[in-house]
C-alpha cells in the first residue's frame, strides 16, 4: 500500500453527519478521508423535509432537543446562508384540536415552552395568521409564529463537503466500506470497494467514525460492536408548486403528517414514522397508505393540496437509537449519540457518530470530532459554528452578478440562488453556457458544466442534488435528454447520454408511481410517450 | 338545436381523421375540438370539405334515450345542444382528460362510459420506465365497436383512437392502430 493511503481519520458515510465531521476534522488540521458508497447525501440527509426547525416541534416534550435546535437553526442561519431561506414558521390550532385535548390551553403551554428554550414565540390571531399565510386552514383558531425556515440539505452537505476538501480532506464517493483493517483489539483501517471500477483499495487511520446513518448499524457490527439502532421509515410528498410561503406546523403533539414546507419551487408534507426491517433500508416504496394519511393531514394544514398535483413522494430512514441504559432497548433517544467504542465496548480506534438529526449535524459533527481529537490528542478548537460554508459569505445576487457580464439571466440567478457566492466560478463564457437546460428550475449549461469539475458528479441524480436538475413541475420530462447529453460531454464520455437518461428516467418514475392518478398520470403518460414514441406523428402513412 | 350526420368529440389524430373521411364522403360533421392540438393538414382538408368545426369549446355532457345518445351539450353553445345520428367520441386518454384517474378508480369524464381498468393501483406500473405501463392499456370499453355505458351498448356513440382500452401513443405501433380505429368507426357509419 502506498503511504498515501494513510490517514489522521477515516470517516464512513456521506450524509450530512459525516460531511459535517469531514468539515469540523480537517478544519482542525486532520489529515481526512471520507468514504460513501453511493453519492453525498443519498441516505436521510435527502429524505427529509428540509425544515430549518426552529425547535418548537420539541419544546414541550424535549427541551434539550429545542434548545439544541435553536441554537443550531441560529448558526445555520449564518453559516450557511445560501442553504437556508428564513420562511419563518406557523403553529396553527386546529377546531379538531380542541377535542383531543391540544386547543388554546395547550396553545399557551407551548409558547412558555418555547420560550423557555429560547425559542421566540408569539400568538397572533387568525386573522393574522390568514394574512401571513394566505394557504393555511382558514377554520384554524389560533396560531403562533417561530423561527423556523427551509434548508436545502443537497446543499448542504455538499457545501460541507467543499469545505472539507478545501481543507484538504480526500472525498471518495461510489466507494463502498467493505470491512476493517483490524489487530487484536484496535481498528486499523478500512478496506473498500470502488463500486464504479470495481477496485478495492486500503486505507489505514488510528481513528475511524462511523457515520453512516441507519447503515451504521452493520458497520458497528463488523467491528463487533452492537448499537442498538430502529429504522424508522418517515414518508414524504412533494408537490408541484409552492403552495405556502410559511412553514406550517400543526400544534399539537407531533403526530404524522403535520409539517409543511416551502423549499424552492415546491413545498412538501410529512412526515410518517414506521418501524422497517434493516432490509428494507436500502428500497423504500411509499405505500398507499401512507400517501392517504399524508394526503389527508396535509389538507388539514392547508385545504389547497387536496387540489394541487403531487409531483412524487419518497422516504428516508431516522437512525433511532436505543439509550444504552435501557436493556430493553425500548426507550428510543431522539437526541446525539457520540459513542467512544473504546470506553464503551473496549475497541480501540473506533468512534460512531448517530441519531440526530438534520438541523443539529453540525453539533453532531462537533462531538464525534472533539472524541477524535481526544484520540489524537490534538488540541484545536472547533470553528465550524463561526465560519461559514463555501457559497455563503456573501451569496446575494448583487455580489454574485458582479461575476456576470452584462445584466444577469434567470439562469444566472437562479445559480446564485443555489450556489451563492460560488455561483461567481461559474462561466458563462458563451451563449451556450447562459442557455437553460432544465426550464422548470432555471439550470443553465455553465452551472452543469461548473457541478460537473467541481462538484464530483458522475450521474443526472448526482448532478440533481447539486443544481436541482429535472426536479421541478415536469420531473424532467421536458430536459432529461439534453441533461444526460451536457453531462455526458462534460464527463468527457459522449457516449453515455443515453445510460444516463435511462437511469434517470427510472429514478424519477420510483418517485411518481406511488402517487400515480390525476395530474401525476397525466404527466407520466406524456414522459412515457416522450421519451418512448421515437417517431414524429405523420398523418397520411396508415 | 342543431343537427349533423357525425358529431365527433375531439380534433385529435383519430377524431381528425375519422371527420376528415366522413365530411368528403358527404356526410355532415361537427367536430368539437377543445384545446389547440387541431392537427393542421387534416383540419384544412376537413374544413375545404365543408365540415364544422367548434374549436377551443369542449362538450360537458349529454343526453341519452335508451341506447342511443341523442344530443351533446357543449360549453360555449349553452342551450344549443347538437344532434346527431352518430357520435365520435375520440378524447384521447389521460393527458388530454379523455380518460381521468383519481386515487381509486379510473373514469370516462364526459358520459360516465364504461372503462376497462386494474383496480389495484400498485400493478398500474412496472418499476422499469421502459418496460410495458399496464396503465396506458387503460381505456373505455367497446362491445361491437359502440361504447357501453353501465353494461348497457350505445349504438351510435363510437370511441376511436386512444380513448380505447389497448391503444397508447407511448406505444410503438399507436399511430396506425390509432387511425386504423378512426377508419373502422367510418367504417361502421358507412354499413349502416
Amino acid at each position: 500500500m502506498p503511504l498515501n493511503n494513510d490517514f489522521d481519520v477515516i470517516i464512513i458515510g456521506g450524509g450530512i453527519t459525516g460531511a459535517g465531521t469531514a468539515r469540523d476534522c480537517a478544519m482542525r488540521g486532520l489529515k481526512v478521508l471520507l468514504v460513501e458508497r453511493h453519492d453525498i447525501a443519498t441516505g436521510a440527509t435527502g429524505r427529509n423535509h428540509g425544515l430549518l426547525h426552529s425547535g418548537a416541534r420539541y419544546a414541550v416534550k424535549d427541551s434539550e432537543s429545542a434548545e439544541e435546535c435553536i441554537r443550531e437553526n441560529k448558526i445555520l442561519r449564518s453559516i450557511a446562508a445560501a442553504c437556508v431561506e428564513d420562511t419563518g414558521g406557523l403553529f396553527i390550532t386546529l377546531p379538531e384540536d380542541e377535542d383531543a385535548g391540544f386547543g388554546l390551553d395547550y396553545q399557551k403551554k407551548f409558547i412558555e415552552a418555547c420560550i423557555k428554550a429560547g425559542i421566540e414565540a408569539r400568538a397572533i390571531s387568525p386573522a393574522e395568521a390568514r394574512a401571513m399565510e394566505p394557504s393555511v386552514n382558514p377554520s384554524l383558531i389560533g396560531a403562533v409564529v417561530v423561527p423556523d425556515g427551509s434548508v436545502d440539505p443537497f446543499r448542504l452537505c455538499a457545501a460541507n463537503v467543499t469545505d472539507a476538501a478545501m481543507h484538504g480532506a480526500k472525498i471518495l464517493s461510489y466507494t463502498e466500506f467493505l470491512d476493517f483493517i483490524r489487530e487484536g483489539d484496535t481498528i486499523l483501517g478500512v478496506r473498500v470497494l470502488d463500486t464504479r471500477t470495481g477496485q478495492k483499495a486500503e486505507y489505514r487511520a488510528p481513528v475511524t467514525v462511523n457515520a453512516a446513518g441507519i447503515w451504521g448499524h452493520g458497520i458497528a457490527e463488523k467491528a463487533g460492536v452492537h448499537i442498538g439502532m430502529y429504522p424508522a421509515k418517515g414518508a414524504l410528498l412533494v408537490f408541484g408548486h409552492r403552495v405556502n410561503n410559511v412553514v406550517i406546523n400543526r400544534c399539537r403533539k407531533s403526530a404524522d403528517g403535520d409539517i409543511l414546507v416551502p423549499g424552492d419551487s415546491v413545498t412538501v408534507i410529512g412526515t410518517t414514522s414506521t418501524k422497517v426491517p434493516f432490509e428494507e433500508c436500502d428500497n423504500m416504496e411509499v405505500t398507499p397508505d401512507e400517501v392517504r394519511l399524508l394526503l389527508r393531514e396535509g389538507c388539514a394544514l392547508c385545504p389547497a393540496l387536496a387540489d394541487t398535483r403531487i409531483l412524487r413522494a419518497y422516504a428516508g430512514v431516522r437512525p433511532l437509537v436505543a439509550d444504552d441504559s435501557d436493556p430493553t432497548g425500548r426507550s428510543i433517544s431522539r437526541g446525539i449519540v457520540c459513542l467512544d467504542h473504546e470506553t464503551r465496548d473496549g475497541v480501540k480506534g473506533f468512534v460512531s457518530i448517530t441519531g440526530g438529526k438534520l438541523m443539529t449535524y453540525r453539533l453532531m459533527a462537533e462531538l464525534a470530532t472533539d472524541a477524535v481529537c481526544r484520540k489524537l490528542a490534538v488540541h484545536k478548537r472547533c470553528q465550524t459554528a463561526e465560519t461559514p460554508l463555501p457559497g455563503s459569505a456573501d451569496g446575494r445576487i448583487e455580489t454574485v452578478s458582479k461575476h456576470f457580464e452584462g445584466i444577469a439571466t434567470l439562469g444566472q440567478k437562479g445559480a446564485a440562488g443555489r450556489q451563492g457566492d460560488l455561483a461567481g466560478k461559474i462561466r458563462f463564457d458563451s451563449e451556450e453556457d447562459k442557455q437553460l437546460v432544465c426550464e422548470c428550475e432555471q439550470v443553465t449549461l455553465g452551472e452543469i458544466k461548473y457541478a460537473v469539475a467541481e462538484l464530483g458528479v458522475h450521474s443526472l441524480s448526482d448532478l440533481r442534488r447539486r443544481t436541482r436538475v429535472g426536479m421541478g413541475t415536469c420531473q424532467g420530462t421536458l430536459c432529461i435528454r439534453k441533461a444526460a447529453k451536457a453531462l455526458a460531454i462534460a464527463l468527457g464520455d459522449p457516449s453515455l447520454e443515453g445510460k444516463l437518461a435511462a437511469d434517470y428516467l427510472d429514478e424519477r418514475w420510483k418517485g411518481m408511481r406511488p402517487v400515480g392518478w390525476g395530474d401525476t398520470l397525466r404527466e407520466m403518460e406524456f414522459m412515457q410517450r416522450v421519451y418512448k414514441y421515437e417517431k414524429p406523428y405523420s398523418y397520411d402513412e396508415v | 338545436m342543431m343537427k349533423f350526420d357525425v358529431v365527433i368529440i375531439g380534433g385529435g389524430l383519430a377524431g381528425m381523421r375519422a371527420a376528415t373521411v366522413l365530411q368528403t364522403e358527404g356526410l355532415r360533421c361537427a367536430v368539437v375540438a377543445e384545446g389547440l392540438s387541431l392537427h393542421d393538414a387534416p383540419r384544412s382538408e376537413f374544413k375545404a370539405a365543408g365540415g364544422t368545426i367548434l374549436a377551443g369549446d369542449k362538450v360537458v355532457g349529454g343526453v341519452f334515450e335508451g341506447d342511443r345518445l341523442r344530443s351533446v351539450r357543449t360549453e360555449k353553445l349553452g342551450d344549443v345542444t347538437l344532434e346527431a345520428d352518430w357520435f365520435i367520441l375520440a378524447t384521447g386518454k389521460y393527458f388530454s382528460k379523455g380518460i381521468v384517474a383519481d386515487m381509486d378508480r379510473i373514469y370516462e369524464p364526459l358520459f360516465g362510459l364504461d372503462v376497462l381498468y386494474e383496480q389495484d393501483r400498485s400493478k398500474w406500473f412496472d418499476p422499469a420506465f421502459s418496460s410495458h405501463q399496464h396503465f396506458l392499456d387503460f381505456g373505455v370499453r367497446t362491445s361491437d365497436g359502440c361504447a357501453l355505458k353501465d353494461g348497457v351498448r350505445i349504438v351510435n356513440l363510437i370511441p376511436a383512437g386512444e380513448v380505447l382500452a389497448g391503444i397508447s401513443s407511448a406505444e410503438g405501433d399507436a399511430k396506425a392502430r390509432i387511425q386504423k380505429s378512426a377508419l373502422d368507426a367510418v367504417q361502421m357509419i358507412r354499413r349502416n
